[in-house]
Formats: C-alpha cells, structure tokens, sequence
C-alpha cells in the first residue's frame, strides 16, 4: 500500500496552497477551471517547485522544502498523463510505450500494454494517424509501461467525445483494480467523479475547500453541487431489458430507460431539477413511471425559483416555481412523492 | 586560386557551421525554455552581429582577438598563439557572423514545440540528456536543420568581418568571397562571373533546402 501524499505552496504568478493524500484506487481532484489543480499536479511531478511543502509516495520523499529535497521529475517516479496525450509525434505507438518501459524486453512490454488497454492493433500507427481516444489509450499504456508509484491524469477525457469517454473510463477503472497505486484524476465533469472516484478532493482558488466521498460532495446541498441544477446520481443497475432498467441508487430503486448493461454494473445518472413533479399525495394513474415518496429535507429560494431537496432517502433536487413552493405551503419535514419520468433520468457515465 | 578559394570556404563554413550549430541551438533553447529577467536583451546581444555592418563585427573581434586585444593579448602572452590573418580567424569571423541566424531559428524551434512534451519524458523517467537527445531536439529538428543550413550559406558567405580578422591572403584567408572582390579589383571579370555562379548556384541550394524544412509537417 503506497500513499501519495502531498502539501504544496507557491504563490509565484498562481496562489496555491493544497494538501492531498491520495490512497491507492482513483482520487478525484475536483475544481473549477483556474481553481489550480494543474499548477497542483505539476507541483507533485516536480514541474513547478512550490516555495514550502512535501510531496512523499509511500516512505520515499520526493519534495521537502525545509529539507531541501528536490528530486528532478525523472527521479520521482510519477507518472502523467495529460488532456492531449501528448504523444511523441516522431515516435509510432509502440516506440512510444517502449519509451518509459523498465523491463529488459522493452518492446514485448510495450505490446503487452497496448493489449492491455485495447490498442494492440495501433502499434505501428504514429500519433497523427491516432483518434483522440485511441490516443489516451496508448498514453496510458505509456505512462503505467514506466511503472510510476503514483499516476496524475490531468482531464485525460475532457477532450473527447461522449462515447470514448464512457469507454475511456471503464478502461480506467480496470487499469485501477489492476494497479496498486494511487491515482489522481483532475476533472470539473460530476458525471465522471461519480463514476471513477473512490475519493474526491474540492479545490477552489487554489485551496483544498473540501473532501470525501464524490456521492457525498456532488449530493443535493454538497460542497461540490453548488448551485448545480442537475442531480448526480451514482447507482447500480438491478434489472435491464428492452423495457427499460431498474437502478438502485443506494436505497431508492427507480425506472429509467434500457442501459444496456449487466445487473450489478455501476451507472452514473443525471437528473435536471426541473424534471421532478413535487406532489402533497401519493398520486397514481400517470405516465410518470416513478413514484418516489420522500420528505422535504431544505428549501432553498432563489430567484425565481425554489429548489427543495428531498431525501428518498437519496437526496433529489427539485426546482419548482416561487408560486408551486408557496400554493403547496410546502415547510421542511413534509411528505411529498416525485413523479419522474423514466425518460428524465440519462445514463452519463 | 578558385580551387583553393572554395575549398578552403568550405572547410571554414563546415567548421563555423559545426560550432554555431551546437552554440545557437544551446542558446535558443535556453531562451525559449528559461524566463529570466535581460532574456530579450540577451536575445538582442546575441542578435547583433545579424544587424551591425560586417566590418563593425570584424573590428570589434580584431580588438577582442588581435595580437595585442583583450584576449588575444594574453593568448599569445601565453601561448605564442596568434589569431589574426589563420583558417581559425576566418573560421571565427564565418562564426560569429552566422551565429545569430542559427540562434534565432533554434529560438523559435524550441518555443514552437509544447514543453510539456520534455515534461512527460522525464515523467517516464527519461535523464535530461535523454530527453534532450530522444525527444526534443528531434521535435525541433526541422526549425534546427532550417538554422543550421542558414548558418552554412552565411558562414560560405561571410565577407565584411572576415577581411578585418583573417585579412585576404590567398591560399591562406581568400575565400570565395575575399576572391570574387579581388577579381573583380583586378579586372578579371570571367573568374570573378564564374565564382558569382558558384556562390549563387550552393545559395539556392541552401534556400531551397531552409524552404523544404520550413514547410509545415
């Protein structure tokens, strides 16, 4: 078990002063864009030397400012990978993978990852000739060949499309269950905290605002939903068929459209606030295919609007209108059922 | 004369070109890599002699370099060695006065290329050297051959500053420059046409290699 853990300040041209500690598994450094989680990566590497702070992957220290311990970056033993890959452009796929690998058989290391992240086929193939999922695979079979003792992923997906993304991700989880280290996964998606994080991390102007768990933070009232309109739900798929699926979402099961996937898989939902009709009784006889009874745990009034969270006891935002929260004389503590539709709730991880 | 004069360009083009090669990409990639504070005014002195009149740039080396000049005083002092009126002054002159073109091209070479391609290297465990070797100068290479084949064609071409530090001794200093001038003095206008073809004819060359260089990947 190797932990990275890492306590950075700099205040050269970027403000930062974050600590993590990042367990073997995926933790998810989570942030709005100019938040510092890439100066915060690059700190970590040893690209950026922050003024005080230690960086340390299990016992082995790799930063100690009052220590004066500053290893280059290629001592360090950490490994990145970011946003465009960046694969060397001269070199094939393979030759690229070789590049960092540590066995004596380079090369027949190098095809076993590539089999291993499913680019067997793009060995020969030169980066300008790769998609750009096809890209991130073969740079993480380029960055995991050098067996590093910590892995950055500086938004690896944020410049795909939805379906590589979703393909990129599963093949991250297994890369994960397979490789004792610790991730760290720079991401401002909910959808794919959700689904890849066992950890979650909340910078904010440079500062570590919160931690826990990503289901945690992302819930209705959460340090990470701020104000978001959209539920993240994190589930599990029950039942799946023509039909349509059955996801528990940890003690509330709901209908949602075919998923196409395995009973017992992880699936990442999203749910406009919008979307819930709030009801004082249990109302049948619609098309709505979930009746959900809950209790009204917050409202919240805003321009406008109100948003009141319901506990289901998963926590569900619903956004109603100033007029609907005062005629339903609404107050903490009510019973209330949402009527959703199973089309409402989409598959986003 | 031309026989000699040409060869021996060559031989002092290819031995400033060597230097200026290896010094201008260390410089322009320091530039392009470091921020510091003076970075443009160190651009702009290693720019100079890019701008300054030949023979300026010559002067200044003479003082420099001349048997009693601030270094070449204590070289000889020390060593019997002189500089001035040798093949090693013209391959000086050809240097300094091609430096700049090399330097400026490895400059806009290594800002071209995203540094967090080095980043990465290192990150897989690459030593600064291997990385150097293995992934940024070959990501640079076309800006790098493009400066390395101005250098060649400046240094082959180098008058101004050349006269001043090595003089114009046939055999020993004549270039092929020093040589079209001095045919052209002489009134022996067919052999200074014919080493204008010449100097003209390895000049496209060059330029048509810079050009197939300088086109995009």
């Amino acid at each position: 078990m190797t932990a990275l853990s890492a306590r950075v300040a700099l205040s050269r041209g970027f403000a930062l002063d974050a600590e993590i500690r990042a367990e073997p598994g995926i933790t998810v450094l989570f942030g709005p864009s100019g938040a510092g989680k890439t100066t915060f990566l690059h700190a970590i590497l040893g690209a950026t030397r922050p003024a005080r702070g230690r960086v340390a992957v299990g016992e082995r220290v790799v930063f100690d400012a009052e220590a004066a311990i500053d290893l280059p970056i290629h001592e360090r033993r950490i490994g990145i990978v970011f946003q465009e890959g960046l694969l060397f452009p001269h070199l094939d796929a393979r030759q690229n993978v070789m590049f960092g690998a540590r066995d004596g058989d380079r090369a027949r290391t190098a095809d076993l990852w590539l089999e291993r992240v499913g680019a067997a086929g793009l060995a020969r193939r030169k980066p300008r000739d790769l998609s750009g999922g096809e890209r991130q695979r073969v740079a993480f079979a380029r960055a995991l060949a050098a067996e590093p003792q910590a892995l950055l992923l500086d938004e690896p997906f944020a410049s795909l499309d939805h379906a590589s993304r979703g393909a990129l991700c599963g093949l991250l989880l297994d890369l994960r269950r397979d490789s004792p280290i610790p991730f760290v996964h720079v991401t401002h998606d909910p959808a794919e905290a959700l689904r890849l994080g066992d950890a979650m991390v909340l910078l904010k102007d440079g500062r570590v605002s919160a931690s826990g768990l990503p289901s945690a933070l992302l819930a209705p009232g959460g340090e990470a939903s701020a104000g978001g309109s959209t539920n993240w739900l994190r589930g599990t798929v029950v039942e799946d068929g023509p039909d349509g699926a059955r996801v528990d979402l940890g003690g509330t099961v709901v209908a949602v459209p075919a998923l196409g996937r395995a009973p017992g898989s992880p699936v990442v939902l999203s749910l406009p606030a919008e979307e819930p009709v709030l009801a004082m009784s249990e109302v049948r006889g619609t098309s709505a295919r979930n009746v959900i009874p809950g209790t009204v745990v917050s409202i919240d009034g805003g321009d406008g609007a109100v948003d009141v969270v319901v506990a289901t006891p998963v926590a569900i935002r619903v956004r109603i209108t100033r007029g609907a929260a005062r005629e339903l004389a609404l107050a903490v503590g009510s019973r209330v059922w949402l009527l959703v539709k199973a089309s409402a709730f989409r598959r986003s991880g | 004369m031309i026989a000699a004069a040409l060869g021996l360009s060559i031989a002092v083009a290819a031995v400033a070109t060597t230097v200026v090669a290896v010094a201008g990409a260390a410089t322009g990639r320091l530039l392009a890599r470091r921020a510091f504070r003076g970075r443009e005014i160190v651009d702009a002195l290693l720019t100079l002699p890019l701008v300054l009149p030949p023979t300026v740039t010559g002067y200044g080396l003479l003082v420099l370099l001349g048997r009693h000049g601030w270094l070449g005083g204590p070289l000889r002092a020390a060593t019997g060695l002189t500089i001035p009126f040798t093949f090693g002054a013209c391959a000086i002159a050809a240097a300094v006065m091609a430096f700049p073109l090399m330097h400026r091209a490895a400059r806009v070479a290594f800002d071209d290329t995203d540094a967090r391609y080095a980043i990465a290297a290192a990150s897989l465990g690459a030593s600064p050297s291997r990385t150097l070797l293995a992934v940024e100068i070959p990501l640079a290479r076309r800006g790098l051959a493009a400066g390395i084949a101005l250098a060649f064609a400046r240094a082959l071409g180098e008058f101004g500053a050349t006269l001043m530090l090595a003089g114009n001794i046939p055999g020993r200093t004549q270039t092929l420059p020093l040589a079209v001038y001095e045919a052209a003095m002489l009134g022996e206008s067919r052999a200074a046409l014919l080493l204008c073809l010449l100097l003209t004819g390895v000049s496209v060359v060059v330029l048509l290699l810079v050009g197939r260089l300088g086109r995009p990947r």
